[in-house]
């Protein structure tokens, strides 16, 4: 490890153990220095590291509210998570899976939609005014009249989550299936390429580069739309934990769902970060992010 | 002559093309290219020469049915050429590196055969043959940015190759390269061409490289594109690309060509100067 990395590496510790003991402790000070820690550091609402963390323990049905031990495997963790259908493992579940299936249609709905568009200047012409209004309208407004037509279980949440995707990448794709290098489709037909060839050879896999560009901010989006889904209406799920921990005036409930989510996010950008520069493998390495 | 007597794979008669001006230009029209005409025989290798803007790769990609012309014919084995509708037997080489650059050399060499669905053994054998020809093993992995522009132009000769076209269309394809690729390239296409014999036609403006490949070089004359001249190459062949260069009949061959394209260079050099 070079001497600059490990500068970095204790500078951010450092940082984040300060913030933690800050967070921790400084409310007890608020009464003597009433500039060093303002109202917002009540614990009433951010709560504190270790109330966050045993509330963690037992919406995890990791440790009773007697302070008891359920691990994994034990009856008491069995007879807990069956107990209580929006633990914090079952939120996590539903909240991811829907998150996927949100991003999954959204990035193939807007894949298909913005090669079809870009390759058509016909139907481009047309669609302009329809998608540039649709585009100007905050996608996240349109979540109640989802959950309205499509209930309060999964389908309104993945529905929400791939609205909120399929313009991202249907704007990429579109860019992309335009931008295809006229030189490369001359080369494909005097190999003799078919019509279709063409399409499945040459650009399709070269607008790939444009829509894999914009994946990583696509999943990011679908966990917005399932949270967003999750508060107005659900029946499971992280944002549905949060509402919960609200209603119950419960800030420690609230942060460990937000760390969660923190996780789960984390996850999910490294996740689609690793499979982008995969797919990207034929470029040099400095232009596989763009 | 022997190749007069040979059937005729490109006819080409009273070509003509117009571009609109560029900017604007007032719905002015250049004439590119005034009513070009030559016959290529079976077996040829052709070199269609003439200062940069002259419309010699417009010929080509009229040939090529890339670009429609405004007036003329072209025929290819006694067909005629319609645009957009590329002829099976004829293979094009273009200037610029078209390689797809999410395939990798291989892949890329491989590509007209995926597209004729040919069983992938013997995709796979033919694909292992062209790059030994080419002089690319250990590369067949290696994606088109990982390699210098004389090898991508290589992997690009062969992806066209392999599809075995009788008749070879190729736009200035050493264009892009430095003076020692460019005759590393020279003896390469040489030597695979000197076993197959395919019908060429190779536009450039690099007199040495038209003398060095071919068995006739068709002059043209600067812009409007008209065939100035036509000269026949006699070298012996197999010809060693670095060794002709040095032979007394080189030299005055590349002479009296010279003068005769100096001319042409002069009046292009002019016109641009005017406008």
């Amino acid at each position: 490890m070079s001497r600059r990395r490990a500068t970095t590496l204790l500078w951010q510790l450092a940082i984040g153990v300060g913030f933690l003991v800050y967070w921790q402790y400084a409310w007890d000070l608020h009464d003597k220095v009433p500039w060093l820690v303002p109202e917002l550091f009540d614990p009433y609402f951010v709560s504190k590291p270790s109330d966050i963390f045993a509330q963690f323990l037992h919406l995890g049905c990791l440790q009773t509210v007697k302070g008891e031990w359920t691990l994994p495997g034990s009856a008491g963790f069995a007879a807990c998570m069956s107990k209580s259908e929006n633990n914090l493992w079952a939120a996590t579940y539903f909240t991811l899976v829907n998150t996927l299936w949100g991003f999954a249609w959204g990035v193939s709905i807007g894949f298909a939609l913005g090669l079809l568009l870009g390759r058509s200047d016909r139907l481009s012409e047309i669609f302009y005014p329809y998608i540039t209004a649709f585009n100007s309208v905050p996608r996240i407004a349109l979540a109640p009249i989802i959950i309205l037509a499509f209930g309060i279980g999964d389908a309104s949440k993945i529905v929400t989550a791939l609205l909120v995707v399929v313009f991202l990448v249907f704007f990429n794709t579109f860019e992309g299936a335009r931008s295809v290098d006229r030189d490369h489709i001359n080369a494909a037909r005097l190999l003799g390429a078919s019509e279709w060839q063409v399409t499945r050879t040459v650009i399709m896999p070269s607008t790939m580069a444009w829509l894999f560009a914009s994946l990583t901010p696509a999943v990011s989006f679908a966990l917005i739309g399932v949270i967003v889904g999750e508060f107005i209406g659900a029946e499971h799920g992280i944002g549905r934990m949060i509402i919960e921990a609200e209603a119950r005036g419960e800030a420690s409930g609230m942060m460990v769902a937000v760390f969660v989510l923190a996780t789960v996010g984390t996850i999910l950008s490294a996740g689609v970060l690793k499979l982008q520069r995969w797919l990207l493998r034929w470029r040099p390495a400095e232009q596989r992010q763009t | 002559m022997s190749v007069a007597a040979s059937r005729s794979r490109i006819d080409v008669k009273g070509l003509r093309k117009t571009f609109a001006a560029p900017n604007g230009g007032g719905g002015r029209e250049v004439l590119a290219v005034d009513n070009a005409s030559f016959t290529i025989g079976d077996g040829e290798f052709v070199a269609l020469l003439g200062p940069s803007g002259c419309g010699k790769s417009t010929i080509l990609n009229m040939v090529a049915t890339l670009i429609t012309p405004n007036g003329g014919a072209i025929a290819v084995d006694g067909q005629p050429v319609v645009p957009g509708r590329p002829m099976r037997q004829v293979g094009y080489v273009f200037q610029k590196d078209t390689l797809f650059p999410w395939r990798t050399v291989e892949d890329n060499i491989g590509y007209a055969l995926e597209l004729a669905k040919v069983p992938v053994e013997e995709r796979r054998q033919r694909v292992a043959e062209a790059i030994r020809l080419a002089g690319l093993e250990g590369f067949a992995k290696f994606y088109p940015f990982s390699l210098s522009g004389g090898m991508r132009q290589r992997v690009s000769l062969m992806r066209t190759l392999i599809t075995q076209p009788e008749i070879l269309l190729m736009d200035e394809p050493f264009g892009a390269l430095d003076t020692h690729t460019k005759l590393d390239m020279h003896s390469v296409l040489l030597s695979l061409w000197e076993k197959t014999r395919q019908t060429v036609l190779f536009v450039t403006h690099d007199l040495g490289e038209a003398l060095t490949l071919s068995d006739r070089v068709i002059l043209m004359s600067a812009r409007p594109g008209r065939v100035k001249d036509d000269f026949r190459i006699d070298f012996p062949r197999p010809r060693n690309a670095v060794a002709l260069r040095e032979t007394p009949e080189y030299a005055n061959l590349f002479q009296r060509i010279w003068h005769s394209l100096g001319e042409e260079f002069a009046k292009s050099h002019g016109a641009q100067e005017a406008s």
